[in-house]
């Protein structure tokens, strides 16, 4: 065990070496081609400079696994890139700007490399078919048919799983979205609020009251689907001894119903609403506690209402800490898996609970059918940017509350 | 404000450059390990790393090691496929018979004809692995197949018919006040094959499925009389339902599968009753759930020395020691030809219950289309259970989407 | 309602406790109902009884889930991904999100619309490329390649919400501190940054527990159990059908204890603007 600790440690130099070395190496290159891109001396230094330094980095990444071939071409490839770089950087870079580029560049960097490639292939897998009987082939030669866009032809025509349509699903993903999010800001709102105020024991009711973002997802979605079980649940078993007590209740229609058979959509909504309103609450307090009291005593002695500081102060100086919060969680709630997929997954039956995201996990991972499914990703996400750009130009949520 | 960039950048070049040179020798990969998957539960992994260790201490197997990698089910699926596609997949899985028609048509896996002395093998554990002539599996038991389990402590004899199970029902709901008597998941199809086998029918005819069939109407109105008509079965009840409730006591019976024996003998002891669905009193058959168990498959990547050794772990993971190890520990039938007719096997009451299930049971076959059907039967099974639609109508519909999916598969 | 000074009638405040106790009772009973299945004996999710303290209870799944498996080693390399995640995705955000707060240069709009189209990526997608790619670039079974997948996933929402904050910290700040003769980017560190620690704290927490909690990804890249975390740990006791679910809820119960213990120490510093009242009149 001590053995495993040791060298868990030293990997975790290795990995802080390495995090570090990137880091230097790409903020070095943006210094030098911003600030000395003027000098006479700068074409011949960094020609020479730079491909050495990328072979230095690939040496590193990869380590000792590199051929003298390799090297020499990655070289080449280095030293072509830099020339035109070079130029570029010569006529076109303002040093002003190097500051900006090298705050933002090493996690643009880190994005580009672990979201571009897998993007690519799955556009390319999108346009061509692989599926069960063509993946042995595939794997063997390389070649995959190519198939114009009859998947994504597929993917608005048919059905992903036995009968609910694209359009339905969509409906109701954009259903669950707007009632999802604006239960999360309600309740959000709502508890952060009461949270503002100085009452004892507010360390503790917060930390309690984060329980549903702390507890590991899957673990708090079993056991809340648990709660609504037909009969051995704590909602239905609760409705029961109410009926019991207070008979008028039944003759106003309120039962034991069955949620997850019947109404799943109506459950997965309500445990996914208990599951965001914590993570609203933070963002949103972390926000309401950045509002100077000040402005609040400067509004009381000119007579405003509760209500008026709400909507005058409140509100605005939110925006900038809600805009993104909200946004964001628009985009999560809409490609939620996690809830729908373990409330009724394993049942059958319930595909009227499905979005548009768990019925695409559903149809890929049951039948092999990548290609389908990469059109199908591409389609959900190609909408929920077209939405969320719509939503940005309405919000104006670039901009800062104090512009 | 550069000279400190500098000076930083050579810093972390050094700590980077030390850091690298003592690199720790990660787990090289050369002819003498073997890397094998499995999907067993969690309290079967010192079993099967009993077995490795066995194998290790052979005489010539000095500088053998075998990696032993766990994975839930369905991320084993995937995974194979995944690390078959990227060309580093493992050497040998162990799993159910049923992704073999998945693996084997992608070719990922070897077919195993003359590799390996077939005849020692019972011949029904060697169906779920063979499809057009080819093994494709090596089996190291015969299972998976359900039968009835009753407590012992409510139940004294085990129903041989259903007409009895029904009058022992209703004694109980008299005598021990109890509100459901068996508890059943409705919602897999796996659960309703030995019905359907009872009333005549197949959810195959070849490889074509057979869903709209009055056998397949029988079973499924047979299910809603026992929820709705009878209520013998409560409303919503999958998996961990049905177990909680047989281990809380509340129910008496529970159809369940053989993997669940030592689980249930550890709660029960000697009050844990094993025997055959009952007879189906309708028609006087006797209920065939389906059957498959576990097996060995080799990456289609295995060649020469690799091959041999794999091969030679096959051999001695289905020994004739090793399987009456299997069969006593973990309850399972050994799939050795002859192997479980032998009376120490039969002596334990629990492995005979199950013997005896077997014996009527049929080996699910190899057919990817298998696989549409759980998944179609799965959906509309649902439906009708909970009565969102007609028998008549979710069988059509049922028949219509399966013939759809499997389409789309194999096109 | 939003006046910080405590509210004047003795029964506001206890509306306030009221309102707050309640909320507390709804989510904490899940959790709850999870420890009670950790204390039952017998492996049993569902049950006929509502007690939360079930007959029989018994600590056997606690100490079996702590002897029988691997917990500590999962739990060592859980610390060590998150930490670095964390790490590593606030330092990165927070000098991001300042470039793209104080900033006009080209691309300053693109890259926020790209950075949140990255999070429209549907889950699961990116699976197979990914394993292709890491196991190209060998970082499988290592915790680099954890930290690296893990900390790229949560910038996009730490550089948002890190610039929406600062935007709300007025320029004049740094101004008057670089009149003095501090540079930019001392100014960002020696003003800014300590007048962000809420947002800085909710990064780090969204970090944390988007690290700490996750599954698919740890899957694709750790195959290896000495390197496992928690989560690919605790889901080896899921079977086919059988789950071990006593000793399952044991470890879930005492995960989630780091998890508040991390909360319970940032939430100071999600309590600021302290200093802000004076700055900023």
């Amino acid at each position: 065990m001590n053995s495993q600790v040791a060298l868990s440690l030293l990997e975790v130099l290795q990995m802080i070496g390495f995090v570090a070395f990137v880091t230097l190496w790409i903020e070095a290159y943006l210094y030098t081609h911003f600030h000395y891109s003027k000098k006479s001396w700068f074409f011949p230094a960094m020609l020479a400079a730079v491909p050495l330094g990328v072979l230095l980095l690939v040496v590193v990444a990869i380590g000792p696994a590199l051929n003298a071939r390799q090297a020499v071409n990655i070289f080449l490839y280095a030293l072509l890139a830099e020339s035109a770089l070079a130029v570029f950087f010569r006529f076109k870079a303002d040093k002003k700007l190097a500051l900006p580029y090298m705050l933002i560049m090493p996690g643009f960097v880190g994005l580009a490399l672990l979201i571009a490639y897998p993007l690519v292939f799955e556009v390319y897998l999108a346009f061509h078919d692989l599926k069960l009987t063509t993946l042995k082939t595939w794997s063997e030669t390389g070649y995959l048919p190519f198939v114009n866009f009859e998947h994504f032809y597929n993917v608005f025509t048919k059905s992903p799983l036995s009968e609910v349509s694209f359009w339905q699903l969509l409906g109701r993903t954009l259903w669950w979205t707007v009632v999802n999010v604006f239960f999360h800001v309600l309740g959000g709102l709502g508890l952060a609020l009461l949270l503002n105020n100085e009452i004892k024991l507010r360390g503790i009711y917060r930390t309690l009251l984060i329980i549903p973002w702390a507890m590991p997802q899957v673990v708090a979605v079993l056991a809340m689907k648990g709660e609504f079980h037909s009969e051995y649940g704590f909602v239905n078993i609760m409705i029961g001894r109410l009926v019991d007590a207070f008979p008028f209740l039944a003759s106003m229609g309120m039962h034991k119903v069955q949620w997850l058979s019947q109404h799943p959509f109506l459950t997965c909504t309500i445990v996914n609403v208990w599951l965001g309103i914590p993570f609203m609450m933070v963002v949103i307090l972390g926000g309401l506690q950045s509002i100077p009291k000040s402005y609040y005593e400067a509004a009381s002695i000119d007579g405003a209402s509760r209500w008026q500081k709400f909507r005058h102060i409140t509100l605005p100086l939110l925006r900038p800490v809600l805009a993104p919060a909200v946004t964001l969680g628009t985009v999560w709630t809409f490609n939620n898996i996690n809830v729908i997929y373990l409330v009724t997954g394993q049942s059958g039956g319930t595909e009227d609970a499905d979005i548009l995201v768990s019925a695409l996990y559903k149809a890929a991972f049951s039948f092999n059918r990548f290609s389908y499914s990469a059109a199908f990703a591409i389609v959900i996400f190609l909408l929920l940017f077209a939405i969320s750009m719509l939503w940005l130009k309405f919000s104006k949520g670039t901009e800062s509350a104090y512009d | 404000m550069g000279k400190k960039i500098i000076l930083q950048f050579c810093l972390a070049l050094v700590a980077f450059s030390l850091a690298a040179c003592l690199r720790p020798p990660g787990g090289k990969i050369d002819s003498n390990t073997l890397v094998v998957w499995e999907q067993e539960d969690g309290f079967i992994a010192p079993f099967l790393d009993s077995i490795f260790n066995n194998f290790k201490k052979l005489p010539g197997n000095e500088k053998v090691r075998i990696q032993r990698v766990h994975y839930h089910m369905e991320d084993l699926r995937q995974q194979f496929q995944t690390a078959s596609i990227a060309g580093s997949p493992p050497d040998m899985i162990i799993t159910p018979p049923d992704v073999a028609g998945v693996f084997a048509v992608s070719g990922f896996i070897l077919p195993l004809n003359g590799l390996f002395d077939f005849s020692r093998y019972d011949e029904q554990a060697l169906v779920p692995v063979t499809m057009d002539g080819k093994i494709w599996g090596v089996p190291s038991s015969m299972g998976n197949h359900l039968m009835l389990l009753y407590n012992k402590r409510l139940v004294k004899n085990i129903p041989q018919s259903t007409d009895e199970l029904f009058k022992s029902c209703a004694e109980l709901s008299r005598d021990k006040n109890l509100s459901y008597c068996m508890a059943y998941d409705m919602n897999e199809p796996f659960w309703l094959i030995p019905w359907l086998t009872a009333y005549g029918g197949w959810p195959l005819d070849g490889k074509k499925p057979a869903l709209n069939t009055p056998a397949m109407l029988a079973a499924v109105k047979f299910y809603l009389n026992l929820r709705y008509e009878r209520k013998l079965v409560p409303m919503e009840c999958d998996y961990n339902c049905m177990d909680s409730l047989f281990k809380e006591e509340k129910v008496a019976f529970i159809i369940n599968g053989d993997w669940s024996l030592a689980d249930y003998k550890s709660r029960f002891g000697e009050n844990l009753g094993v025997g055959r669905i009952p007879k189906l009193s309708e028609t006087g058959r006797w209920p065939s759930p389906m059957f498959g168990g576990k097996d060995i498959m080799l990456s289609s990547k295995l060649r020469g020395e690799k091959l041999e050794l794999a091969k030679r772990l096959t051999v001695f993971f289905t020994n004739d020691e090793n399987q009456l190890r299997q069969a006593r520990e973990l309850y399972r039938i050994p799939a050795i030809k002859g192997m479980k007719n032998s009376p120490e096997l039969r002596k334990d009451p629990l492995l005979r219950g199950s013997i005896e299930q077997q014996e009527v049971a049929t080996p699910m076959p190899m057919a990817t289309e298998l696989r549409a059907f759980w998944d179609s039967g799965r959906h509309y099974l649902g439906m009708i259970t909970q009565r969102k639609t007609t028998p008549e109508d979710g069988l059509k519909r049922m028949q219509a989407d399966c013939e759809a999916k499997i389409q789309e598969m194999m096109r | 309602m939003t006046d910080p000074r405590c509210c004047r009638r003795k029964w506001g405040k206890l509306a306030v406790h009221a309102a707050l106790v309640l909320a507390c009772i709804v989510n904490i009973y899940p959790l709850l109902r999870i420890i009670s299945i950790s204390l039952r004996p017998g492996n049993r999710l569902i049950s006929t009884d509502l007690a939360l303290i079930p007959a029989e209870a018994t600590f056997m799944s606690y100490v079996n889930v702590v002897k029988d498996t691997n917990f500590l080693i999962w739990l060592w390399n859980s610390l060590i991904i998150t930490a670095g995640t964390s790490l590593i995705g606030v330092i990165l955000a927070s000098t991001a999100g300042y470039a793209f707060s104080r900033f006009k240069f080209p691309g300053n709009k693109l890259g926020l619309t790209l950075l949140l189209g990255t999070q429209m990526i549907p889950a699961g997608m990116l699976l197979l490329p990914l394993f292709l790619m890491v196991m190209k670039m060998g970082l499988i079974n290592t915790y680099l390649g954890m930290v690296i997948a893990y900390s790229v996933s949560s910038l996009p929402f730490s550089i948002w919400i890190l610039k929406g904050y600062y935007d709300t910290v007025p320029r004049s700040l740094e101004e008057a501190a670089m009149v003095d003769g501090t540079t930019r980017i001392g100014a960002f560190y020696r003003v800014v940054l300590p007048l962000s620690t809420p947002a800085l704290a909710i990064a780090f927490l969204f970090n944390f527990t988007a690290a700490w909690n996750e599954y698919l990804v740890a899957r694709v890249i750790l195959s290896n159990s000495t390197k496992y975390t928690w989560p690919l740990g605790l889901f080896e006791l899921q079977g086919q059908f059988i789950t071990q679910w006593g000793m399952f809820a044991a470890g879930s119960v005492l995960i989630t204890i780091p998890v508040l213990l991390v909360f319970l120490y940032s939430s100071k510093w999600l309590v600021s603007g302290l200093t802000l009242g004076s700055v900023k009149g």
